[in-house]
């Protein structure tokens, strides 16, 4: 046990130094070269600055521009921390689905989270909508929400709400109904959406581009936005990781062994399509990261969640900001986006991985 | 310690369990028996709180099962399912590990106390040695041990297992109802146990429940549950019931589906036997509907034992001891009143020889018939019977090699 323990605090421990060198490198690359040490610095003095009490204690002698610091804190480092945050939620969500459909093909989007959230921004980017929004003041800083956030968020919400109306039998959950009125749902949606993209005209690129995915409109308010979705989401998933790894053992097993499968269940799919939603809104449909990352760990750490869904978070976070440093760097000035790096780098993946499993079958 | 109370559950408006009262103590091994569909699974989901009966209740330690939460039912009650499959690459000591969780505190990871308890439970069923092997990759007979060894690591008081060894070796099986019927004695545990087989059944239980058409439609030891009339009604089956001579436990052999008897034909057939040569022709000829008598027969004889537990009307005689005047004339008189008389490859010595004597006696014009293979010596009585047995083939007795030939001949006949 104590082997098993410092096995997991090692692995932890080097994703966690992996990630912070990656978060540090993304923000330093860009177009106007900022170098590594200034990057770290200029986030330091930041923090140092927001913190009343060590501000008159820490001095930071200021090597860097008002401009590179303007860039670094503006710019790159709020879209740096967004591709954190939702790297983080689609793979603890993408962990969650996978246990409780018992399925490692399983993820994010399976209950029409994705083509909920389309047909919300298509909605609001058809007819111009832009006016609709909303803002939660919040006492010290005010979170508002876009016209196509708002949308997604809402149209993902119904999605998920539809599916499971439709697939629940009382107060169970039966997986098969619910993958299959996942699929129903997501196609209704997803005609709806190819509908409103037809006779949209010209706002059709616009549709086109949210859907597939991208991170270049993030700015401090969808932080404000993820950031406690994503650590809401992730602690109680985390919580219930024990509970998951019952599940896996098929529903009737898991309740003689304690476990409240129909709550559980329930639960925990009612948080990972939240989140997912949440994720959606900000960033758009960012395909693949839900689905390899909780794989890849899986054949890295094994299937215990205690140890699958901490290190799921911090190699989905750390995977998301790579590829999207990698597609605003790839061919410039111009950007691609995010949700085509990951699908490429996940679809061969995915082949990867369906050709083990046939070996396994043969 | 278990209590169930006129536990009933329906399917909608199909009945599947009806008034199902019953209860087992500590250290008891409660069979539960049935053909398919009797409702013994649901019995058992029931019972785990899968299912949640339409009425009636379960009182396990004192307390309804409906008042127990998810974790603690499982710090009192185990499952052993017919056959568990994992996906996904847990370790045997992982798997016994999970046995522990309804002991834990959400953020509570497994401790030494944990460790002590699983590896114990693991040495118990003698799995230790496969902790650190893949769950996926162990054999049918090991998978179902570590199974047990999580079960025991919850600390029960009461084992549920259905159907723990149908996928299983008949090696496996003994191997694993021995480990259950020491750990209900170590742990003093409930155990309900559904099996199909009735001979493991018989020799593993304290007690039996047989459910046909949803009821309970007996309870008590093996030797009252386990009879040819319950069985018979419950499976619709012909069976024999009987002590192992050598183990003492009893068993049951099915002889056909009830449904596979043959109407009576309305003839009557005397067989003279002995030795074990007519035990199959005595059984053949009960099925096809034959109404049957034998004898003259030696208690202990083999073909006596048959024709017992087939019902057949026979004269008998004392264990090795001759025919007497009294037999003789019984047996003349069955074979007078016989369709047709049979005599099955049996050797002849001075104790039976009287029987020949009789056949020759009733004959006359009705046929008989002779087994016969010329393989084995049949005469022990220095040429005596060899002679009446030519005479009786000389007064156009019909000879048939085997049992089989015999029975076809006797079809042909009007």
């Amino acid at each position: 046990m104590e082997t098993k323990l410092f096995r997991w605090a090692a692995i932890l421990t080097v994703l966690a130094l992996a990630l912070i060198v990656v978060t540090i490198v993304a923000t330093a690359i860009g177009p106007a070269n900022i170098s590594v040490d200034k990057v770290t610095l200029i986030i330091l003095s930041d923090i140092v600055s927001k913190i009343p009490f060590l501000s008159g204690q820490v001095h930071i002698t200021k090597t860097w521009t008002d401009g590179e610091a303007g860039i670094i804190m503006l710019v790159r480092l709020p879209r740096v921390i967004l591709a954190l945050l939702v790297g983080a939620t689609l793979a603890v969500a993408g962990t969650a689905a996978q246990a409780i459909f018992k399925n490692p093909m399983a993820d994010p989007y399976i209950l029409g989270v994705s083509s909920g959230a389309a047909f919300g921004a298509a909605l609001v980017i058809t007819f111009g909508l832009y006016t609709i929004t909303l803002t939660i003041p919040l006492g010290l800083l005010d979170i508002k929400f876009g016209a196509i956030q708002l949308g997604a968020l809402t149209g993902g919400l119904l999605a998920t709400f539809l599916v499971f109306n439709i697939g629940r039998a009382g107060s169970k959950l039966p997986i098969e109904t619910v993958i299959l009125s996942g699929i129903a749902v997501s196609a209704f949606f997803s005609a709806i959406t190819s509908f409103l993209m037809y006779i949209g005209g010209h706002s059709l690129s616009q549709v086109v581009y949210w859907v597939m995915g991208a991170l270049w409109s993030a700015d401090w308010n969808g932080i404000w936005l993820m950031l406690p979705t994503a650590l809401i989401g992730c602690v109680i998933i985390m919580a219930f990781s024990r509970d998951l790894n019952m599940l896996l053992l098929g529903d009737e097993p898991a309740s003689h062994l304690g476990t409240n499968v129909s709550i559980v269940k329930a639960g925990i799919l009612a948080l990972m399509s939240l989140i997912t939603a949440a994720a959606v809104s900000v960033s758009g449909i960012i395909g693949f990261v839900g689905l390899i990352i909780p794989h890849m760990m899986r054949l890295i750490v094994g299937p215990d969640h205690r140890i699958l869904i901490p290190s799921s978070i911090l190699m989905g976070a750390m995977f998301l900001t790579a590829a999207d440093t990698f597609s605003r760097m790839v061919i410039q000035p111009t950007e691609i986006p995010v949700g085509i790096i990951t699908a490429l780098i996940g679809a061969p993946f995915f082949v990867y991985l369906l050709s083990r499993k046939k070996k396994g079958v043969a | 310690m278990l209590d169930i109370e006129r536990i009933s559950f329906n399917y909608g408006t199909a009945k599947v369990l009806e008034g199902i009262t019953f209860r087992a103590g500590r250290g008891e091994c409660i069979g539960i028996i049935g053909p398919n569909g009797s409702g013994k699974s649901t019995l058992l989901k029931t019972l785990s709180k899968v299912l949640r009966p339409s009425s009636g209740r379960v009182v396990l330690c004192d307390k309804e099962l409906e008042r127990y939460s998810s974790k603690e039912l499982a710090r009192h009650m185990a499952v052993v399912p017919q056959d568990t499959n994992i996906d996904f690459d847990f370790t045997c000591l992982e798997v016994v590990l999970m046995g522990r969780n309804p002991h834990m505190g959400r953020f509570e990871l497994e401790g030494k106390r944990e460790l002590d308890i699983a590896g114990e439970c693991m040495i118990l069923t003698s799995t230790w040695h496969l902790r650190e092997r893949p769950f996926s990759e162990v054999s049918g007979g090991e998978r179902q041990r570590v199974i047990i060894a999580r079960a025991l690591a919850q600390e029960p008081a009461v084992l549920l297992l259905d159907e723990p060894v149908s996928h299983l070796d008949i090696n496996h099986q003994i191997e694993i109802l021995d480990l259950v019927e020491r750990l209900k004695g170590q742990r003093g545990l409930v155990v309900m146990i559904v099996l199909h087989d009735l001979n493991l059944a018989a020799r593993y239980c304290d007690r039996l429940m047989l459910l046909y058409e949803n009821k309970i439609l007996a309870t008590g030891s093996p030797a009252e549950v386990l009879t040819h009339e319950y069985i018979g009604q419950a499976f619709r089956a012909n069976v024999v019931i009987r002590k192992h001579p050598l183990t003492g436990f009893l068993y049951v052999t099915l002889l056909n589906a009830l449904e596979a008897q043959e109407p009576a034909t309305g003839k009557a057939v005397h067989v003279v036997c002995g030795a074990g040569t007519g035990t199959r022709l005595l059984f053949t000829l009960r099925s096809r509907g034959y109404n049957v008598t034998a004898g003259v027969l030696n208690v202990l004889d083999s073909d006596y034992d048959a024709a017992v537990q087939l019902s057949i009307k026979t004269v008998s005689e004392a264990p090795f001891s001759p025919i007497t005047p009294e037999s003789y004339a019984r047996a003349l008189d069955m074979m007078m009143r016989a369709d047709a008389i049979v005599i099955s490859d049996v050797p002849f010595g001075w104790g039976n020889l009287k029987n020949l004597q009789a056949v020759i006696e009733a004959s006359g014009s009705k046929p008989v018939m002779l087994v016969e293979n010329q393989n084995e010596e049949r005469d022990f009585t220095g040429g005596e019977a060899a002679r009446m047995l030519e005479r009786i083939k000389a007064s156009g007795a019909i000879i048939v090699k085997d049992d089989e030939a015999l029975i076809e001949a006797l079809g042909r006949q009007r």
